[in-house]
């Protein structure tokens, strides 16, 4: 299969030129998002990389909870001009939403993509990979990205502006992420990796974000998407996802009770994808990579659509092509009748 | 004594303590009494107006320039200025001139003000020629990124808009340093900020900000241009961040993984 004829390849290209840009964009549009996009960016690309051409809207939001909204609401003083800098950076997050739906997650963060770069050393490094996790744990693990957008991006942010919580937890989600040791380290920035012993709540967050990027580390080389998992971006994102102009459709026919290619190949472990007879099947944990597209045989079920317009469909003939095309990557012997490794 | 008005007697006993030699006219935040974040991103009271005063300014025009590059005139009152919001987000210039006989001075600090996004980057208002003789901060510090001790600011000098080359600038701390660097070929210069901060705290909180002050002279046609560029400097937060306690964590979480997973596979192991 012609490299720019699979989709994943060209998800791949996208990701890296996306990184760059993200990650050292400044170098071309001005320093340190002097000439940023938005400032809400609907992906993790973290305000604290010197070099980034545009950042994360987790940080604006948590900022203007804790040192706008709470201030307020503790003085007393709520307005339509408090409540103007959040709606500011959600609309503009809305409206680069609308364009690529959750697409963003999958086609575009940072830390999605050196994810998927660890995945793909793990492979050539023939190590045992978890291809799926078990539905049990898959389904402990899904209600924490909510906690996380709850707790970390918004209550416990307006909870520090009212003074209820240490100024520590002015933005808790920036604290432990580990996009932002990542993109600061990608940037040649050493000043992110830390451990802050000025308070106890400082040492705490800092030892969870550096212990947590440690595991990505180790756990992205044998697992898929580990930290997307609980991302509370992935739930930002599925509270509007109904507005976005992407969307994942399928045409349920009986053949998809036998077959389920499409929930094996997900990175994320949606299984709803093989089960649900709805035509739309964006799940809230659904990164929009398209795979499960790329992996069902049959035609025309399963598609990416771009404003109604399907841009990539299932087909028998490209899964034949993208199943020895994987095999191959993987070095598996060529058997490309039937995938069992997606 | 409130933290505001401890901060801002902090700031007044850093101004006085520039020596007369150092102190051309420059720009540094007035004592207030209640904060507004240091006249820099992060402070609370984000709709008060901004405390500032010029330094060995009498006689100065004074102006502040939005971020659409528009000059409105600003009025002191015994050298202090109050900068209200202008509705307009992100960095404004705060800039003094004059002009006495063949000496032409001029002083800028440029101040993050909250409002509507501008839609402008700050590097179109500190490449904007505010003055003949002008310091500029390449790149301005900023939001997350502030100027710190033990760190390199780096400037350049520029006359009528062309860089400045073999110049020599000053830097004049608010904790008594004073060291002089030369420009290099393309205008360029680069100052190390000094450690010069004593009862250093564990913590941001806990360290009032000091400020330097960057001081370029040149004669040109028998006339003589003076120009300042001043800003807030925090202390170095490698005091109470250590990196390799930070590596030494990441190595420990990446333990963490392999456990995680060798677990998992005997799990994996005693189920078939």
């Amino acid at each position: 299969m012609p490299f720019w004829k699979n989709l994943s390849v060209i998800r791949k290209i996208v990701q890296l030129l996306a990184f760059v840009f993200l990650v050292y964009g400044s170098v071309v549009v001005g320093f340190y998002s002097a000439d940023k996009l938005s400032g809400a960016f609907p992906i993790l690309s973290c305000a604290y990389d010197a070099k980034t051409a545009d950042y994360c809207v987790l940080i604006p939001l948590q900022h203007q909870f804790g040192h706008r909204l709470g201030p307020a609401l503790s003085a007393g003083m709520f307005s339509l001009s408090v409540m103007l800098p959040i709606l500011t950076t959600l609309g503009t997050f809305f409206i680069l939403f609308v364009v690529l739906n959750k697409a963003f997650c999958g086609w575009l963060c940072p830390l999605g993509f050196f994810q998927e770069v660890l995945g793909m050393i793990g492979q050539k490094l023939r190590l045992n990979r978890v291809e799926s996790l078990d539905p049990k744990l898959v389904d402990r693990i899904r209600p924490v990205k909510w906690l996380m957008l709850g707790f970390l991006v918004l209550l416990l942010p307006l909870a520090s502006g009212l003074g209820f919580v240490a100024p520590e937890l002015g933005d808790p989600f920036c604290k432990i992420c580990p996009s932002r040791i990542l993109t600061s380290l990608a940037a040649g920035q050493l000043n992110q990796l830390y451990i802050d012993t000025s308070s106890a709540g400082y040492m705490a967050l800092s030892i969870i974000a550096d212990t947590m990027f440690g595991l990505i580390l180790v756990l992205s080389l044998t697992m898929r998407q580990p930290f997307c998992r609980i991302c509370p971006m992935l739930a930002l994102h599925a509270v509007f996802k109904k507005v976005g102009l992407v969307k994942l459709s399928k045409k349920y026919t009986p053949r998809c009770d036998k077959c389920g290619l499409c929930s094996k190949a997900c990175p994320m472990d949606i299984r709803e994808i093989h089960t649900s007879k709805e035509t739309d099947i964006l799940f809230p944990d659904c990164t929009l990579c398209g795979r499960c597209v790329e992996f069902c045989p049959d035609e025309d079920v399963m598609a990416l659509k771009y404003a109604m317009i399907p841009v990539f469909v299932s087909s028998p003939k490209y899964f034949k092509a993208r199943n020895l095309a994987q095999r191959i990557w993987e070095g598996k012997k060529v058997a490309p009748r039937r995938m069992k490794d997606a | 004594m409130n933290a505001a008005a401890l901060i801002g007697a902090t700031l007044a006993a850093a101004l006085c303590s520039f020596t007369a030699a150092e102190a051309a006219m420059h720009w540094a935040p007035a004592p207030v009494e209640h904060s507004s974040g240091h006249g820099g991103h992060g402070g609370h009271s984000r709709n008060a107006a901004k405390p500032f005063m010029l330094v060995e300014g009498d006689g100065a025009s004074l102006s502040l320039i939005n971020p659409k590059l528009n000059a409105t005139p600003v009025t002191a009152e015994r050298s202090r200025v109050a900068i209200k919001p202008t509705g307009m987000g992100n960095y404004h210039a705060l800039v003094a001139t004059r002009s006495t006989g063949e000496q032409h001075e001029s002083a800028i600090r440029y101040i993050y003000m909250s409002g509507e996004p501008s839609g402008e980057s700050p590097s179109r208002l500190v490449g904007h020629e505010k003055s003949e003789l002008e310091i500029e901060p390449a790149p301005l510090a900023r939001e997350h990124w502030r100027y710190y001790s033990a760190t390199e600011a780096v400037f350049i000098l520029r006359f009528r808009g062309k860089p400045l080359a073999d110049a020599t600038i000053t830097l004049a701390t608010g904790n008594g340093t004073t060291s002089e660097f030369r420009t290099d070929v393309r205008g360029r210069v680069t100052v190390p900020l000094p450690e010069d901060f004593s009862m250093i705290k564990p913590g941001r909180a806990g360290n009032k900000p000091s400020e330097f002050v960057v001081t370029a002279s040149h004669s040109d046609g028998g006339q003589t241009y003076i120009t300042t560029f001043s800003s807030a400097y925090s202390v170095n937060p490698k005091h109470w961040q250590s990196t390799e306690l930070g590596l030494a964590t990441v190595l420990g979480g990446m333990l963490l993984g392999g456990g995680i997973i060798t677990i998992g596979r005997r799990r994996r192991k005693e189920k078939t």
